[in-house]
């Protein structure tokens, strides 16, 4: 990875990012005419895997100079929505429960498969809203189990609620976005309904999920902590849980795996979206395009623990191959969180 | 002239302060009403309305309540001996108990907070020694239980209480215990009449601090009991910072700011007229 970013930077592009230095207190609107220079707004946790990855071959295939700004999803949105009619990210990569403020307040350009052609060739679910985004990829949830505690691993969504387990277990808060499937899953479980079926109709699911209380350590909000507890063998499962943050921990030397569930995986949501009134709205699209190829997709897929969006992008390492991939439906959850989570505070309450 | 002259000068010195707290406390707090007040520009009280028809919001400030007088308790009940102790001891012993009092100060909540997750566990020292002395049967969790969150808490808080106590109760003339002894007064008595009323000033603040923190507390909750007990403060929190619902938000800060300064001055309110009259 160093090898890759050192690379990226040329005595060239030192020279470059040095001028454009200089230029960007004289001449802001001139320097982005002359320059081709493309702002990207993503995550904090983005940065590792763009600046190696991404920036190293768009550079190089574009000639065009990328500044990645990474902070989190809602300052995203703010930015955009404070800068309307002059905007200066080109780029954004959000949530996508943020996805949807941002296309309700019109601040997105649709994809189109002209535009960015990879977009024909996503798996389905990853297209949202009509290309308002898309997907490029998805970090998993399966249940992250604690090695040295559990000499099996957990197979089942149903083993959270193993009786055996009591006090062992921690769920997200629904507050979190990773916390949604607990909800699904528990639907799925109770009725046999389908996890789509599951989503649209979470009476079941709320009622089973209150058989899972006596199995809770705790409740988290705070994902480390979870984690912390994990590690520590306090707690010995936690579910759902998110692919890029366990294989993080588990590469540090942490006593955790990650399973898959047979019911299958939840796909969490990595959206790219170009934003409305782009500067070089071309190069935005362009940038779109080369994340929904298969091509840097199956670069990305094994440091940030995720599944491709492009059919062609290989399965990571460790996966089975036969794995269901469910997807959220987001549009429900946006019109639905607030009385979900409403509804939890009153029946998972202590 | 004469409007100037009238006005003391010492009151002068809080100049600084009154513009400070009314530049970053005063203005935001009517910004805050304003918003819990008005709902789509129109001045309504519907926030609240809504809020206290809900009985869940009932438990929500139960639970607020309840763990702030805990904590203050614990607080008050750990604190105040200390407190005697230290104005009682001299050199080394003095500076040994201020110097453990201030210095877990400068560590931060948040430390603090997973110190205790480590301390509650079900193989940490508590569950152990409760064990080992019988009193457990078996290893028991204290982790995320509302007795984890008021010990931990209280830990966080028990200098607020130690440190107005001991401010007010080392000036508290030695003699005049002596006095009442020699016409015949008991300890008891001495305590209660003599000791307890001068030292109440102190224990007054000691308790409004430590309960204004309590009842506001978000980082503590948040670690020690998660997302299964909210407070009036973690409402507010997840309000404004996940759901985006700034009226919901600014109506439970509104309420929870009223409790907690109605809370503070009927106690002042309070020592004023029963500390006043011995």
């Amino acid at each position: 990875m160093d090898t890759i970013s050192r690379a990226g930077l040329s005595r060239r592009s030192i020279l470059k990012a040095g001028a454009a230095a200089g230029f960007t207190l004289a001449a802001p609107g001139l320097l982005r005419a002359e320059t081709k220079e493309l702002v990207v707004g993503g995550a904090a946790s983005h940065k590792p895997w763009v600046e190696q990855v991404v920036i190293p071959n768009f550079e190089k295939k574009y000639g065009a100079k990328i500044i990645f700004e990474g902070t989190k999803s809602l300052v995203n949105l703010e930015k955009m929505q404070k800068n309307k009619g002059s905007q200066y990210l080109s780029v954004v990569q959000m949530d996508d429960p943020v996805m949807i403020l941002a296309v309700k307040e019109g601040l997105l350009d649709p994809l189109t498969a002209a535009k960015a052609p990879n977009l024909a060739e996503l798996v389905p679910g990853a297209t949202h809203m009509d290309g308002m985004w898309a997907n490029y990829l998805q970090p998993w949830l399966g249940i992250a189990y604690n090695k040295t505690a559990m000499k099996t691993p957990p197979t089942s969504w149903a083993d959270l609620f193993d009786p055996k387990y009591k006090g062992r277990i921690i769920i997200p808060s629904l507050q979190n976005t990773e916390g949604l499937p607990s909800l699904f899953v528990a639907g799925h479980l109770a009725t046999g309904a389908s996890f789509a079926a599951a989503q649209k109709d979470t009476d079941a699911g709320f009622k089973k999920l209150a058989g899972i209380k006596a199995n809770l350590l705790t409740i988290y909000t705070q994902m480390p902590q979870a984690y912390n507890l994990l590690e520590q063998g306090e707690a010995w499962m936690i579910g759902p849980a998110m692919s890029s943050f366990a294989s993080e921990r588990k590469a540090a030397g942490a006593p955790i795996e990650l399973a898959a569930p047979k019911e299958g995986v939840f796909a969490m949501p990595s959206g790219i979206a170009v934003v409305k009134g782009a500067p070089q709205s071309d190069l935005a699209f362009a940038y779109v395009n080369e994340l929904l190829g298969a091509a840097l997709q199956a670069q990305l897929v094994g440091p940030t623990a995720s599944l491709g969006t492009n059919k062609a992008t290989p399965k990571p390492a460790g996966l089975p191959a036969d794995l269901t991939v469910h997807q959220i439906d987001w549009a429900n959850v946006a019109a639905e969180r607030s009385n979900w989570v409403s509804r939890w505070d009153r029946e998972m309450a202590l | 002239m004469m409007a100037l002259r009238r006005i003391d000068p010492v009151g002068l010195l809080v100049l600084p302060a009154v513009l400070y707290l009314g530049l970053v406390y005063g203005l935001p707090l009517l910004n805050l009403l304003a918003r819990a007040l008005v709902i789509d520009g129109v001045p309504s009280v519907a926030g609240f309305v809504k809020f206290f028809s809900d009985p869940f919001d009932w438990i929500v400030i139960g639970n607020t309540l309840r763990i702030a007088v805990l904590v203050t308790l614990l607080s008050l009940a750990i604190g105040f001996p200390t407190a005697l102790a230290l104005a009682r001891a001299r050199g080394a012993a003095q500076a040994l108990i201020l110097v453990a009092i201030i210095l877990p100060l400068s560590v931060g909540v948040v430390v603090k907070a997973f110190a205790w997750q480590i301390v509650l566990r079900r193989d940490g020292v508590v569950s152990q020694a409760l064990v080992a002395l019988g009193l457990w049967d078996e290893p028991q969790r204290l982790l995320f239980t509302e007795a984890g969150l008021v010990i931990g808490a209280a830990n966080v808080f028990v200098p607020f209480m130690i440190l107005p106590i001991y401010s007010v109760v080392k000036l508290i003339d030695p003699r005049l215990g002596e006095a009442a002894a020699t016409l015949g007064a008991a300890p008891g008595y001495r305590f209660f009449r003599v000791f307890l009323p001068l030292a109440l000033p102190g224990i007054v603040s000691g308790i409004a601090f430590v309960f204004s923190m309590a009842v506001s507390m978000y980082v503590v909750p948040n670690l020690l009991i998660g997302d299964r007990f909210q407070t009036l403060a973690t409402l507010t929190g997840r309000s404004f910072l996940l759901m985006r619902n700034e009226q919901l938000g600014s109506t439970t800060a509104v309420v929870l700011l009223v409790l907690a300064v109605s809370v503070v001055v009927a106690s002042s309110a309070l020592s004023r007229r029963f500390g006043g009259q011995s």
